[in-house]
Order: structure tokens, then sequence, then C-alpha cells
């Protein structure tokens, strides 16, 4: 049997991954597998926390909650192709350091790429 | 702690300091509560010195917790090592901004500086001071410099650090 704080988590994980929309508290318990009274203590848990923030919601004749993210989950999308991302030489790195951001080759190399890149899917459309 | 991060990005994240290896060793991490270095050579099949190179990196991340303990029979170290998931964001974070204070620095380098290019690959551009004290001759291969219009790469720049600016919420 999942551990309370697992079934938080889990509920976690599916309502950032709801995004700027949210979802029902009903599809939330439906989701996690549990029952209504389990889902709505979590969402309520949750919210206690800061996590998730709830709005009432009229649904077909009936009120319910909408929940929503405090925050979207981290991703690391926006730097994961950008060298300066653990690169070897970071701690020398400076704009007055031996390697500096200015003149760095690698991230020359990687906007060159990048312009490349933009250019050939220009060229396409 | 309730972590805001899912198993997909702890898994890019993984990749991210040490590739195939350190998936695999993640993948093991996430699974128990403390494992010792040796225990996840002998699951993976990773050569117990790229284990430990590994867990080194994750810990001076914060992404790993240690644990010492002395082996009573032969008297040497037992290292017991244990994910911190609730780091990772923290790591995120600090990743993100140390990229964009270096892709700010580099943006405002781009915008104030002209450059000169020989257009050779392997040769680099030349900022226009330079280029004048070099009579506009490359300094690697002899060809003549001529200018560089970075315009691509300043909208390049100014997109990703806008982008990064958003995320961080500065």
């Amino acid at each position: 049997m999942p551990k309370p704080n697992d079934l938080e988590q889990k509920a976690l994980q599916i309502i950032m991954n709801s995004g700027n929309e949210g979802l029902l508290q009903s599809e939330l318990w439906r989701k996690l597998g549990a029952s209504s009274r389990e889902g709505s203590r979590i969402a309520l848990k949750l919210e206690d926390k800061g996590l998730i923030r709830r709005e009432r919601e009229l649904r077909n004749g009936r009120w319910t909650y909408r929940l929503y993210p405090k925050r979207l989950p981290a991703s690391i999308d926006s730097i994961v192709d950008c060298p300066c991302m653990m690169c070897p030489d970071s701690q020398r790195c400076s704009p007055s350091g031996a390697v500096t951001p200015q003149n760095c080759e690698k991230l020359t190399e990687w906007l060159f790429h990048i312009a490349e890149t933009d250019f050939k899917i220009l060229g396409d459309s | 702690m309730l972590s805001t991060i899912d198993d997909a990005t702890l898994m890019r994240v993984a990749e991210a300091l040490g590739e195939e290896e350190a998936v695999k060793l993640i993948e093991i991490l996430k699974n128990s509560d403390e494992i010792t270095d040796d225990e996840i050579a002998n699951k993976t099949g990773i050569r117990l010195n790229n284990v430990r190179k590994i867990l080194y990196k994750l810990y001076d991340h914060s992404l790993v917790s240690l644990r010492r303990t002395r082996d009573p029979k032969t008297g040497w170290f037992i290292f017991h090592w244990k994910l911190q998931p609730d780091q990772l964001e923290g790591f995120i974070l600090s990743q993100k901004r140390r990229v964009f204070e270096k892709l700010n620095i580099r943006l405002e380098y781009e915008k104030n500086h002209d450059f000169y290019y020989c257009y050779t690959s392997g040769c680099r551009r030349i900022p226009f001071e330079e280029a004048v004290e070099l009579v506009f001759k490359c300094p690697t291969c002899g060809k003549p410099l001529m200018h560089y219009n970075n315009e691509k790469i300043v909208q390049i720049l100014t997109r990703k650090v806008e982008q990064l600016r958003k995320e961080l919420g500065e």
C-alpha cells in the first residue's frame, strides 16, 4: 500500500503536469486511484503546504474545486544544450578571468550552431 | 519534503552530469534508501573508479549525501550514498542563474562590439579594435578580415536571456 506521502507526491506531479489549465479535484482522485475523500484531503494538504491553489468551480450544477500548481515543474530544457551548463572551466570563467564569457570559443560555436539551425529552418519554410 | 521534480527531469540532469553511466547510477540510487559505491558498481557493471567519480560530482552539487562508516574487519572506510531529490530544484535554479549571467555578459559584449572575420572554419572573430592592430589580416590563417554581421547572434542571445529571465522570475 502506498505511503500517504507517496500519494501526495504523485498528486503534486499530476497537478503540476496539468500546467496553467489546472485540473478538477475529481479528475485528480480518479487519476490517483483514490477515493474522493482521500483526494480532497490530499488537495487540502497540498494547499496548506503552499504547493497548490484551489478555486471553486461550478461543474454540472455542483460545486467542486479546480486545482492549480503554484509552481510549474523545474526543467533544465532551456539550458541543457548550453556549454556553460556543467562547463569544466566554470570556476575560472568571469568577465576578467582566464576564461571569459565574451571570448569563449565553446559559447561561440554553440551560438553559430543555433544560428545555422535557425537559418535552415527559416530557409525550409 | 515533497519534490517538484519528476523522474524525467532527474534523468536529464543525470545525463547532463555524466551521460549514460550517471543515468544508470541515479536509477539505482533512486530505488535504494542508502547504498555503497561497491554495491552500485556490482549492480550497474560500471567500473568502481567511475562510480566514485560520478558520485563525487553529484556530491559537489549536493545531489547525494554521504555517510562514512569503518569496516570492523579491514578498518577501511565504507561510504554510504543517498540521493537527495529535494536538492534538485535548487541545483537547476543555480545552474540557470549561472548560465543567465554568462549569456547576459556575452550579449552585452556582442551588442557593444563590431566584429571582423576571415570566414574560415577554425578561425575566430576579431573585434574591430584588434582587427585595426592586425591590419585586418587574420592572425591564424593570414586571410583578409571582413566585417561580420552579428545581428543573428545578438537575436539568439536576447531570446535565450529573456527566456531565462522569465524562468528565474527576475
